[in-house]
This record gives structure tokens, C-alpha cells and sequence, in this order.
């Protein structure tokens, strides 16, 4: 009998091309969740980094220009090939075309922000050392080469003076300083003093709504009210001129400039956020740069129907509402569990429950979002208001979307998900471990609170970590129950009672949702929307990897310990 | 037996304090109470949400409230002010008493000022204007309005005081002869009186437009236009007609039972259409007829009480907007026929000797009915769809309270086919809100249940064979080692935010797939065949080649080729439009490559940047973590002792997976794709930012759809509290709830079997 090679061809095991068909499953599901991540990341951090400026010169004849000039430029963002293909003469297609979408920024002169460009239509192209890119309070990013500065003594400094530079910051500097001022008095002591006025009026009303004879008491407190009014009118009146003449002292100096297609233009240097010459940076520069921008852009508030400016308001608000949520579903998650778990008599009805809480989590969100604005918001928030703010009424204050029902609505959605999780790791502890702690004479509640509950903690914190990241994810029901695009207070300050469940608030997710589908340039929008999406996703993988790090912490663990 | 000894006492050390009993006690309570109010707090959801349905279905109620005797006389018409406080029932020589019904102010009567001197001969009552027309006895016709005012006196008490202005008369048909019958429209810029009067027993229909001269200071004074006689156009002897809202048409029915449509275009009336209703009769003469609201759909009740409705719609075969019967209504035989129309909504009232019903026109619902106690010869309906008065042979007004807060909706309207107002056919449709006031609300969450499941469709199909080839390789053939790295990457793809897929698939994807669709077809086609012809291939290879790359590895030496594919493919795309996709441009006749233009002409649907594709893909985002992890967990944990019995009776691996693990986790499998279908069904966010949100009813991949859930987000927010619409919004939250909840329950009860079975085969 001849030897036989378990490696000579005429073995084939059956079914082996399947099993690389079966690997594309897992190529592609790879590349698609690397890709969207990685583009996410390059689209979201590019955002800061500055890009050069270049100043195109176009071909003699060419009406592609801006205002007809034969000069323009800006940033190069985009460089593709043209979709449209054009014809020759005799209708045969040409060879595709180049074409480069430019940030030319100055919407003020333009009334538009981008432009496509033509190769064709470019026949040179430089980079010009003193342009400068800077940010306004208006109009988006200005691009310009900088001719002058007209100080508010009359006197007048070239471009080319070597204190140019100095001057010239030491003005931005003294405009944001300025303009911190205006803010301090406008919206803290103005703000105060409108506060003021408003439980003034509330407690009026509350007085005169009582019907019959005013009290003596009553109307002496009537007559304080006139003062207290007029004092705090002339104290707004104060303000308001103070906070006009700092206004006034903002448009004293100008800088004259004159834009990439030679438009000569002037600003008032307090219109200035920001500067730096795009075209003089070295890496580190740009590093630094970029640095400063991220940190405006997670500092700042957002300005120019949120296009422009940081997006504290909404990482905030994102970060209040989850931490709310929490607060609000742990407890009761767990309390849940406990119940499911230790006390309840396991049976067909337990798992009948258990099984249906399981699908909760299934169930869609925005489902939990009708509850939450039927429930929440128009039952029980309008209870509260005809209880405790009937004096305000018919305006609304617990009665509409506020930054608590947002939180309870999150918290009801993701209870099954702690409950799960929670259930999972208290049937994870052995059963000698409870009965030895039985055993020692300990109380069932002392067991489950000093033995139990202390092996299950990185479970219970593992649901808690995904519910948390679902909450912060999700946007389809608070768009219900009261996120909105632009809130003007936060819902935590230095105001008494400190802590205004009541108020609407910014969300990251709705952010997004606001910027890329209601704004009316959705173009310069692109920009803060990658990055809010970067923000957003880099939240949420950061709290999923952190529950499943535990996660598979804990398995190890308790592989262990079965032995 | 002996009596055992006592034991000694127990040493106080090992008594429990009581404090820890206490405590003990205190929790064990707390901890049952807290957590079965937690468990049914959750379930409270779906109660809440469908006791805010439940008014929905229910019907209108109607109870008298009181009851007035007026004078005996001939009472022609009744009449009501938008509060209803303050209606009048108007005699036949002209006089108006108003009743007030609230206060205690009785029967106030006011005369028509011309009533005196030239009679009163017909009359017509317009109670969305308040607005009388009034035909003379000797030719000549005036509107009258009623100005209603509310007065505020002490205590914010309101009281409705009422005055006739009347307008100037105007001359209409033979002078001198009696009106016998008027009918006034005024649409803005055209006015039409129409009058029939009998001449020496003949009977006649003259019409008149009316001009206004527009001033600053509002409506001018009114003159006559033009004046048409009309008798001609009519065959047969006029029973009665009726002049449309529009001013722009007048419906006769004739003694013999026929209607004649008069249509007014270019300054002439013509015949537009002639129509039997009730010609399969023995006795085919029209009892009533009358518009609903709009005056776009009549309502005609034949000798026997057949009820039907007509409704204006362009049929294609004819050309022009013609009335088609639409609506057949619940039939009562009986003799008396009276009709009153809301003008709040499409809602009519009918009563017939001794009983009175109220119908929902669109949905032919009845929404009330009752024998009353007398019977019925004039009524009308509130204003605001409130109130409703009736008057008796006894001349006794009967005031009635009506609660109908949604006639809209019936089981009929949500599920079913209507034929609504204008549609050459029924329809399941979906349009909530409308421009005018008798805007009609299509209620139909068919359209809704269909985009869900359309886009649920589009993304299972991209991501079932991703996720699941993905599952198969990842538990049989991966190395574990890898596997420890692959799954949680695989994972965080499902903790992405829908909003993050939603605004990629809207403004980045959409965009590129636009002009692409041509490379996304090679993709499709290309990849998997790559796979299968390397698979092949390397099967041919000699075993000591195939050794070069260790089992579990295959996807790392398949994965530059799959982007070399790809890639290929991607620029490929455009070659095999201009290859395949050339469609003829219409208006400059050259021959155009383009997918955009080719779709629609081939096929006969639109082409929509924002499509099926577009949300198919992104969804699939969501979807193939959820159903790759629980595909894959099904697959690892069939017991080794199986695969390992396969292989040692010498099954190839892939024999091992796809004829043992594999039937064996089917169970599991199954429950994966059905988790994954309950979360494609509600997603919401990338559906709302990823479609264009019609309504629609067709399933074509290139267009969009509307879902449920991205109805619920877009609607929702502009729902005035407790209308129909927010609780129409409630149903399909709770259709969405069922239905998710559903399939879990199916794949969750499914998961448990199949654990079960593992634990007998271990």
C-alpha cells in the first residue's frame, strides 16, 4: 500500500472558498467602522489645524474672479475632479478637469464663503507673506492683506512699521478685554437687575390678584415696590450707558485692509477676536494654533447662528443632562435588579418581566420621547406649575422641555439597560460566597449590602457606563422633551437656586442634528459639525471602550474564581 | 420519649441586634416595594401612552342642555354665532329672533329693514361669513350681515350682542317676480347670486355677478357685473340648487332626479356634467342636497334615505374636475330630511323625522346619533363644532352640547383607504396639515408602516450578509486571540450616535453615492466575486502553498485585495454608465450617460439624492454590530464537543460550521436578525436627516420614504396638546412600541430556548 501524502493535491478540504467569502463578512464590517472613524478624526481635528493662504492670479480674460478683479484667494479645501465633464466642439467628452473649492472668507464683501475654482481658469499661484486671517465677531473669517491702522489719537501706522505687529494685538487684546467687560454688565448686573424686576412684577401680581380690600400691609408694600422699581431703572440706565460707551471706545481704532481681490476695506480693531499670518507659520506655530482654536472651539460660546465660536454651552448642557440621568437611573435601576434577582420568586411570571425588561431596551427612543413630553412635560410639569408657579402662568415653566425631563425621559429609556447589566453580575456571585456570608449569621440585606453588592460594583458600573453613553448619544426624544439650538443661560450657575431644572439646554447630538439641517449656510456649517461630531463620537467610544474594558476585566475575573 | 434537655441560653453575643433586624426588615420591604414600582413604572409607559389614544375611538357625545318655545310661525332658517350664545331662527316674513341662550335676555326680535316693502321671498345662510342673502318678492335680492360683537362687562362676563346691516338691493331675474330660491357666493374677486324664480308656472334661473370696488378703507360698495339667464341650460323642471364657495359653479337637481353642473369660465355658464344619482331607483328624484364644508363634496339623499357623497376630482379619461361619487353614508329611510354642515370640519348633520345623526363626510363614520323626542325641522352646527341646535314642529328650539374633540379619526382613517376631497381614487395617505381651513387631515399611518419597513428592508439587506458571514468567520475560523480585539471594534460601531450616521449619510454620503450609483453596483457585484474566485483559486493551489497563510488569517490577506476590488470598481463606475446607463436628453436630444436621468426614464420613479441607499447603508451601521454580536455569541457558544465530533470524523472545517454549528445556533441567529430588525425600525435620527420624509407608498431604492418613528420627531414638536394630531402621533408611537416590542419578545424567547438546548447537549 503506497504511502499516503496528506499534502499531495488530491486532498481538498470541502467548502475552503466559502470560508474566504466569510472573511469579506468581517473585511468589510472592519473597514467600514475604521474608515468612519478615521474620516471622522481627520475631518473633525483638520478643522483647526491652519491651512496656507494662496493668492491665485487668473488667466487674462477670465470672468471666474471675484468683483471681476484678476486677483483672489484663500484657503484651498477641496480639490476634486470635476463631475461634469465638459464637451469639445464636436461633442466628444474632454479630459477631466481639476477644480479646487477655496475659503475665501470675507462673506461681508462677497454675501458667500466658498468658492469653486476652475485649474483651467488659474494661471498662477503664490503665497503672499502678509496676508492675514482673522476672526471677527461678524461675517466669519475675514482674509486680507493688512495696509494700515488709524488709532483713535489720528495718527496712522503703515503695514510695514515694525511695530505694526505689537500694535496691532495689543488693540485684539485690548478689544476681547473690552468686550468681556460689555458682556459682564449686560448679562450678570443687567441681567441681575431684570431678575429683579420680574419677582417684583410676580409679586405684585400675587398681591392684586387677591381681590377685595388691599390690606394696609399690602399697600405698603405696593408703595415699596414703585421705589425698589425706580431704583433698579436707574441702575439699568447706568449700566446701559456704561455699557454704551464701552461699546463706543470699541470702534475707535480701525484697520484698513485691503481684501484678496484688492478691495480696500476698513474694521473697527474691535470687531477682532483673533489673528495670525497663515503664511509665516512654522509647525510649532501651527501646532500652537491649533491647539488655541480646539480650546476656544470646547471654551467659547457659539456666535452667527452657531456657524462660529466654541460650543461650551452644549458640552455643558450634554454633560448636566447625562450626569442627571445618572443620578436618576442608577438607583432605581439597581433597586430593580436587587428585587429581580434576590428577592423575587423565581418563575415563569420573573422571567416572563425579566425578559420584558430585557426588550425595553429594544424598544426605539423616540417612543420614550412621547412618553417623556405626555407624561413629563405636560402632566406632571403642568401639575407642577398650576401648584407652585400659578403667578407666571399661562407662560410656562415646568410645563415645557426642560433640562429634567430631558434627564428622566434618558433615564427611563436606559433603566433597562442598568437592570440587565446589574442583573447580570448579581447572578455572577457564587452562591457559596452568599451562603458562607448566611452562614456567619449575617442579615440577607447585610449580605446583599456588604457581600454582594461590593462583586457586583464593576458590573452595576459597566451598565451604568453604557447607559451613559447611550443617553449622550442619543437625540430623537430630547428633540421632544427640551433641547434647543441656542440656550441663553445655562442650566447651572452662580444664581440662586444655583441648580435651574426648568431650563432648556444645548446637546452635542442636537448640535449636530441643528447645525447641519437648520442653518442657514450649511457650508460654513460643515466645518463646526465635523467637529462637534468628533466631540460627540469621541465621548461616547471613550465611555463604550471603558465598558468593555471592565466588561472583559470582569470575565476574566470571575473565570478565576469558578475554579 | 425523653424530653430533650433545653439548650443552654444562647450567649448574648450571638444575638442579632435589633437594630440590624430592624434594619433587615426595613430593607427587605423597601427593596420589594421600590423594585416591583420600578418594574411597573416601566410598564407604565405603555398604559400612559394608550390612555392617551383611547379618545381616539371614541365616539361624540351629545346632551340636550335646553329647550326654548318660540312663537308658532314659519321658521326657514336657523342661525348661530361663533360662540354660540346668541342664535336666531328666522321667520318666513323676515323677522330674525335671536335667543340668547346663556344669559337670561329671552327672545329678541330685529326685522329686516326692507322686509316691510318688498317681502321677503328666500333666503340663504351663510354662517362662516354671517351672512344673510335674502331674495325680495318683487326681483330683487340684498346680503344682509349680522354682526356679531361680544361686550365685556364687570367680572370679564361676556355677552353677544347682534345687528343686521343690511346691503343694498339688487336686481336679479324678471323684476317684480318673487324669489322663490337664492344662493350667494362670494370667493374674493368673483360674486354670484343665483335666484330661481317662477313665471307663469314656468320655473327660471337667473344668476348675477357682482363687482366691489376694493377702497383703503376696505370692501367698497357692491354693484351688479353681468346677469345671466340660465333657464335654457336646464333640462327638466329646477327642484333646487346650490352655488358653490367658489362662486364659480351652480349644482341643479331637477324634479326628475337629475343633477346638472354649471360651470362659469370666461364669462358664460356652460353644462359640465349631468348626473343620475339615484337613477337605479324606482323613484329617482333627489330629497336633499347639500355641501359639506369646502363645497367640494355634496351630500344627496335619495327618496328611500340612500345617502351618498360626491366629490369634485379630475379624472384623467375626462379632463376636467368633474364630482364622482366618493362616499356611499349609512342609509335611514324616513320623511323628513334636514341638513346642517359644520364649518369647522367635514363633519354633517342629518335628521329624518324623529332622530338625528351627525357623519364624519371622510371617514362616512357616524359619529352620533339619537332618537329624539320631536321631530326635526331646522338645525344647525356651532361654530366651533361645539354646539347644536335643532328646532321642532312645535317651533321649540332644542340647544344641545356637543363633545367631539377628534371626528377625524376612526379605525377606518388610520388603517384603511379614504377617498379624500380631490383624489381621483381612495388612498392611503398621510398629510397632517393643510394651507386652508377646510383642509382636509389624511390621517393613514399605512404610508408610515411602510417607509418603516422600507427602510428596515434596504438596511437589512446591506447588513444581514455582512453581519452574519462577519459572525460565522469571526467564531469558527478567527484565532481567539484576534477575536479578543475584532469583536469589541465591531461593537463600538453600534455605540455610534444615529444622529453622527444621520448627518454622514445626509451630507456626505448622499452626495457622493449621487453620481456614483453606477460604482456602488460594481462594488456590490465585484467584492463578493473577488472573494469567491481568490476561494476558489486558492483551493487549487498545492496544500504546501496553502500552508503559507495559517487558518484564521484569511481576512488580513483579504482585505488588500478586497480594496484593490474596490477600488477598481469605484473607478470603473463611470465607464459602465457611459456603457449602460445612456438615456436620450428630451430637450436637447443627446445621448447623456448619466444614472440620474436613466433610472426614472427606465423605470417610471423619481431619482432622489436622499434615498433608500443612502439610509440602507448608514443603518447598516447600527444594525451589523447588533446583529454580528448576537449571531456571533449564538455560534461560539454551541458546545465544543460538537465541532469537535465533526472534526475528528473528518468534516473540513467549513463542513463543521455551515452542517453542525451552524443549524444548531439557527435559533440564535434568527433572534439576531430579529433584534436587529426591531432596531432598524425605530431608528430615527439618520431617517429623519437621511430621507426626504414623504410619505410615501412605493419601493423604489431611490427614492425616500417617510418612517414612524422620524413622523413622530418631525410632527410631534408643532402638535397642539391633546388634538388629534398628538394623539394620532401617540397611535404610532404605540404601533411602533408593539411592533418592536413584538420581535424582541419573539428573538429574546427564542434565545432562551436555544440556551436551554445547549445545556441538555453539554
Amino acid at each position: 500500500m503506497p504511502k499516503r501524502d496528506f499534502l499531495s493535491s488530491d486532498v481538498k478540504p470541502a467548502g475552503e472558498s466559502w470560508v474566504w467569502v466569510t472573511s469579506m463578512g468581517l473585511g468589510v464590517g472592519l473597514t467600514m467602522i475604521v474608515f468612519l472613524l478615521g474620516m471622522i478624526l481627520w475631518n473633525g481635528l483638520e478643522v483647526f489645524w491652519p491651512k496656507p493662504v494662496v493668492q491665485l492670479e487668473l488667466r487674462p480674460g477670465s470672468t471666474a474672479g471675484l468683483n471681476n478683479a484678476p486677483v483672489f484667494g484663500g484657503e484651498i479645501v477641496k480639490s476634486q475632479v470635476k463631475a461634469v465633464q465638459a464637451l469639445a466642439a464636436d461633442g466628444s467628452p474632454l479630459p477631466p478637469q481639476r477644480e479646487y473649492q477655496l475659503f475665501v472668507g470675507n462673506k461681508d464683501v462677497y454675501g458667500f464663503g466658498y468658492k469653486f475654482i476652475d485649474e483651467a481658469e488659474i494661471a498662477a499661484r503664490s503665497r503672499p507673506a502678509d496676508v492675514i486671517v482673522a476672526e471677527r465677531l461678524e461675517y466669519g473669517n475675514a482674509i486680507f492683506r493688512p495696509r494700515e491702522l488709524r488709532l483713535a489719537d489720528g495718527s496712522v501706522l503703515p503695514a510695514s512699521a515694525p511695530a505694526f505687529d505689537d500694535v496691532l494685538a495689543g488693540l485684539v487684546r485690548q478689544g476681547n478685554e473690552r468686550r468681556a467687560a460689555i458682556r459682564r454688565i449686560e448679562r450678570d448686573q443687567i441681567g441681575g437687575i431684570n431678575r429683579q424686576l420680574e419677582k417684583i412684577r410676580l409679586e405684585r401680581r400675587a398681591i392684586e390678584g387677591r381681590g377685595g380690600e388691599m390690606s394696609p400691609a399690602d399697600q405698603r408694600r405696593l408703595a415699596d415696590f414703585e421705589t425698589t422699581v425706580k431704583e433698579l431703572q436707574a441702575g439699568y440706565e447706568q449700566l446701559a450707558a456704561r455699557a454704551r460707551e464701552l461699546r463706543q471706545l470699541q470702534s475707535v481704532n480701525r484697520i484698513v485692509y485691503a481684501t484678496m481681490d484688492g478691495a480696500e476695506r476698513t474694521l473697527p480693531t474691535g470687531d477682532l477676536i483673533d489673528y495670525y499670518r497663515p503664511n509665516q507659520l512654522t509647525i510649532l506655530s501651527k501646532a500652537a494654533i491649533f491647539a488655541h482654536r480646539f480650546w476656544k472651539f470646547l471654551s467659547d460660546e457659539p456666535r452667527e447662528a452657531n456657524t462660529e465660536g466654541g460650543i461650551f454651552p452644549a458640552i455643558f448642557g450634554t454633560f448636566v443632562m447625562t450626569l442627571l440621568m445618572s443620578v436618576a437611573v442608577t438607583p432605581f435601576g439597581v433597586l430593580a435588579a436587587i428585587y429581580l434577582r434576590e428577592y423575587a420568586k423565581q418563575g415563569p411570571f420573573v422571567r416572563a418581566v425579566r425578559i420584558a425588561v430585557n426588550n425595553l431596551a429594544g424598544v426605539p427612543s423616540i417612543v420614550f420621547g412621547v412618553f417623556g413630553l405626555g407624561f413629563f412635560v405636560y402632566v406632571v410639569g403642568g401639575t407642577i406649575d398650576q401648584l407652585f408657579y400659578s403667578l407666571s402662568l399661562p407662560t410656562p415653566t415646568f410645563g415645557t422641555g426642560g433640562v429634567l425631563w430631558a434627564s428622566l425621559t434618558l433615564a427611563l429609556m436606559t433603566v433597562p439597560v442598568v437592570i440587565v447589566a446589574t442583573e447580570e453580575s448579581l447572578s455572577a456571585v457564587s452562591r457559596g460566597t452568599r451562603e458562607g456570608s448566611l452562614a456567619c449569621g449575617a442579615s440577607k440585606w447585610q449580605t446583599i449590602q456588604r457581600i454582594v453588592l461590593p462583586a457586583s460594583l464593576p458590573g452595576i458600573l459597566t451598565g451604568l457606563i453604557l447607559a451613559m453613553a447611550r443617553g449622550a448619544g442619543e437625540v430623537a426624544p430630547l428633540m421632544l422633551v427640551g433641547v434647543v439650538k441656542l440656550a441663553p443661560t445655562l442650566p447651572l450657575d452662580s444664581i440662586y437656586p444655583f441648580f435651574h431644572l426648568e431650563r432648556k439646554f444645548m446637546h452635542l447630538g442636537f448640535h449636530i442634528y441643528d447645525l447641519g439641517f437648520q442653518s442657514p449656510d450649511s457650508e460654513a456649517a460643515k466645518p463646526m459639525v465635523f467637529a462637534t461630531t468628533f466631540l460627540l463620537i469621541l465621548l461616547v467610544v471613550c465611555l463604550n471602550l471603558g465598558a468593555i474594558l471592565i466588561r472583559n476585566h470582569l470575565r476574566k475575573k470571575y473565570k478565576t474564581s469558578t475554579f | 420519649m425523653p424530653a430533650k434537655p433545653t439548650p443552654p441560653p444562647v450567649p448574648a453575643r450571638f444575638q442579632v441586634g435589633k437594630a440590624t433586624l430592624l434594619m433587615d426588615r426595613f430593607m427587605n420591604q423597601f427593596i420589594k416595594i421600590g423594585g416591583l414600582s420600578v418594574i411597573v413604572a416601566v410598564f407604565g409607559i405603555f398604559i400612559f401612552i394608550l390612555v392617551q389614544i383611547l379618545p381616539l375611538f371614541r365616539g361624540a357625545q351629545a346632551e340636550e342642555l335646553k329647550a326654548f318655545q318660540l312663537e308658532p310661525g314659519d321658521y326657514v332658517q336657523l342661525g348661530i354665532d361663533e360662540w354660540s350664545e346668541l342664535p336666531f331662527a328666522m321667520q318666513a316674513d323676515g323677522d330674525l329672533n335671536f335667543i340668547d341662550v346663556v344669559g337670561d335676555r329671552g327672545v329678541m326680535t330685529k326685522t329686516l329693514p326692507f322686509a316691510a316693502d318688498h317681502g321677503v321671498g328666500a333666503v340663504q345662510y351663510n354662517q362662516l361669513a354671517q351672512r344673510l342673502a335674502v331674495g325680495t318678492r318683487d326681483g330683487q335680492f340684498s346680503l344682509v350681515e349680522i354682526a356679531y360683537r361680544p361686550t365685556y362687562g364687570a367680572g370679564n362676563a361676556r355677552t353677544i350682542e347682534a345687528e343686521l346691516k343690511a346691503g343694498d338691493l339688487l336686481a336679479i331675474g324678471r323684476p317684480g317676480v318673487p324669489v322663490a330660491m337664492i344662493g350667494y357666493a362670494d370667493a374674493g374677486a368673483r360674486k354670484l347670486a343665483v335666484a330661481k324664480q317662477i313665471v307663469d308656472g314656468r320655473m327660471e334661473l337667473h344668476a348675477v355677478t357682482l363687482a366691489q370696488r376694493r377702497t383703503l378703507m376696505g370692501g367698497g360698495r357692491i354693484t351688479l357685473d353681468r346677469t345671466y339667464n340660465l333657464t335654457g341650460l336646464v333640462t327638466g323642471t329646477i327642484d333646487k340648487f346650490l352655488v358653490a364657495a367658489q362662486a364659480d359653479s351652480v349644482l341643479i337637481a331637477t324634479t326628475e332626479g337629475e343633477l346638472i353642473y354649471l360651470f362659469l369660465d370666461g364669462g358664460e355658464f356652460y353644462v359640465r356634467q349631468r348626473l343620475k344619482p339615484f337613477a337605479h331607483l324606482p323613484d329617482p328624484r333627489i330629497k336633499l342636497l347639500n355641501y359639506v364644508f369646502g363645497d367640494v363634496t355634496f351630500v344627496t339623499v335619495g327618496m328611500n334615505g340612500e345617502t351618498k357623497g360626491y366629490s369634485l376630482f379630475l379624472d384623467p379619461a375626462v379632463g376636467s374636475r368633474q364630482f364622482g361619487e366618493t362616499k356611499r353614508f349609512d342609509a335611514r329611510p324616513g320623511a323628513t330630511e334636514v341638513f346642517a354642515a359644520s364649518v369647522r370640519n367635514k363633519a354633517f348633520l342629518l335628521g329624518t323625522e324623529r332622530h338625528a345623526r351627525l357623519i364624519f363626510s371622510t371617514t362616512e363614520t357616524v359619529r352620533w346619533q339619537q332618537d329624539l323626542g320631536f321631530s326635526v325641522r331646522q338645525a344647525i352646527i356651532g361654530g366651533k363644532y361645539d354646539r347644536m341646535v335643532f328646532l321642532d314642529e312645535a317651533s321649540k328650539l332644542h340647544f344641545f352640547r356637543l363633545n367631539d374633540p377628534h371626528p377625524e379619526s376612526s379605525f377606518r382613517a388610520f388603517f384603511g383607504k379614504l377617498w379624500y376631497e380631490g383624489a381621483p381614487a381612495p388612498k392611503y395617505d398621510w398629510q397632517s396639515t393643510g394651507g386652508s381651513d377646510d383642509f382636509e387631515p389624511k390621517l393613514s399611518l399605512v404610508p408610515l408602516i411602510i417607509g418603516s419597513l422600507k427602510g428596515t428592508f434596504y438596511a437589512l439587506l446591506f447588513a444581514v450578509p455582512i453581519a452574519l458571514l462577519a459572525a460565522i468567520y469571526t467564531s469558527q475560523f478567527l484565532k481567539p486571540e484576534v477575536k479578543t480585539i475584532v469583536k469589541p471594534t465591531m461593537e463600538i460601531m453600534a455605540s455610534l450616535p444615529s444622529v453622527v450616521l444621520g448627518f454622514l449619510a445626509a451630507l456626505w454620503l448622499a452626495p457622493i453615492l449621487e453620481t456614483r450609483v453606477p460604482s456602488v453596483i460594481l462594488i456590490v457585484t465585484l467584492v463578493p466575486l473577488t472573494a469567491l474566485a481568490f476561494g476558489w483559486a486558492w483551493t487549487k493551489l498545492p496544500p504546501r502553498a496553502r500552508l503559507a497563510i495559517a487558518p484564521g488569517w484569511e481576512f488580513v490577506v483579504f482585505l488588500p485585495m478586497m480594496f484593490a476590488a474596490g477600488y477598481t470598481a469605484w473607478h470603473l463606475g463611470p465607464s459602465l454608465e457611459r456603457l449602460i446607463f445612456v438615456v436620450t436628453d428630451p430637450t436637447s436630444g443627446q445621448r447623456v450617460a448619466d444614472f440620474r436621468l436613466w433610472w426614472p426614464s427606465v423605470t417610471g420613479t423619481p431619482f432622489e439624492q436622499r434615498n433608500s441607499l443612502v439610509v440602507g447603508f448608514m443603518m447598516g451601521f447600527a444594525v451589523i454590530p447588533i446583529i454580528f454580536t448576537i449571531a456571533e455569541d449564538a455560534l461560539s457558544n454551541v458546545p465544543q464537543s460538537l465541532r469537535s465530533g465533526s472534526l475528528a470524523l473528518g468534516a473540513s472545517r467549513w463542513q463543521t460550521a455551515f452542517r453542525i454549528v451552524l443549524p444548531t445556533a439557527s435559533a440564535g441567529i434568527f433572534s439576531a436578525l430579529m433584534i436587529g430588525l426591531g432596531r432598524a425600525v425605530g431608528e430615527t435620527m439618520i431617517v429623519v436627516m437621511a430621507t426626504g420624509n414623504t410619505p410615501i407608498m412605493e419601493w423604489n431604492i431611490f427614492s425616500g420614504m417617510r418612517t414612524l418613528s422620524a413622523n413622530i420627531a418631525v410632527e410631534l414638536p408643532e402638535a397642539p396638546h391633546h388634538g388629534t394630531l398628538y394623539r394620532t402621533l401617540f397611535l404610532g408611537a404605540m404601533v411602533l412600541f408593539v411592533m418592536t416590542f413584538l420581535v424582541n419578545t419573539v428573538a429574546e424567547v427564542l434565545r432562551q430556548r436555544l440556551r436551554d438546548r445547549y445545556k441538555t447537549v453539554e
